[in-house]
């Protein structure tokens, strides 16, 4: 195993990770968090497949937009997610 | 493997240990610094792999990255501060 692909890996698993957490986490401001991690760890593997206009985009969006939409959209609705 | 391929999958390693923090964290404070955290090395790990896979046009993608990535950490400061 080349490390390029034990590092691809290492990003991959963080990715599962993060992404598990965005549906688990009741709170939901820690949801937008977990949300901007996997964002981060989305654009990192795009960098790594040599694809930097992608990563540029995703960065840009993903991590500065997104976050800061769903913080205005917690303030205005609730921050914790109810029980069914 | 190259001494760059090691500082990355180094770097690749401290993502994770700050992933734990982002999944256990008591507060949202906790994660946010982990958030933080996380932004700060993809930034580094950007720019060391512009070395490992020798294009300059690589490191752009990481200044914007630095550039656009701290607008969600603020928005989320900014709701744990009361002032959005």
């Amino acid at each position: 195993m080349t490390p390029y692909l034990f590092f691809q890996g290492l990003v991959l698993a963080g990715l599962i990770v993060s992404g598990i957490l965005v549906v688990t986490f009741k709170d939901l401001l820690a949801a937008a968090i977990a949300s901007g991690a996997f964002s981060l760890l989305l654009a990192l593997e795009f960098y790594l497949l040599q694809a930097p206009d992608v990563a540029i985009a995703e960065a840009g969006i993903g991590a500065g937009l997104t976050t800061a939409i769903f913080i205005i959209a917690i303030r205005g609705t609730k921050r914790y997610e109810e029980e069914e | 493997m190259s001494p760059w391929m090691f500082v990355v999958t180094v770097l690749a390693g401290l993502i994770l240990l700050a992933m734990v923090r982002l999944i256990r964290g008591p507060t949202s404070a906790n994660r946010v610094v982990a958030m933080d955290a996380i932004n700060t090395l993809v930034v580094a790990i950007m720019i060391v792999l512009s070395v490992v896979f020798k294009q300059v046009i690589f490191i752009d993608v990481a200044i914007v990255y630095a550039l656009l990535s701290y607008v969600g950490v603020l928005f989320i400061a900014k709701y744990l501060g009361g002032e959005l």
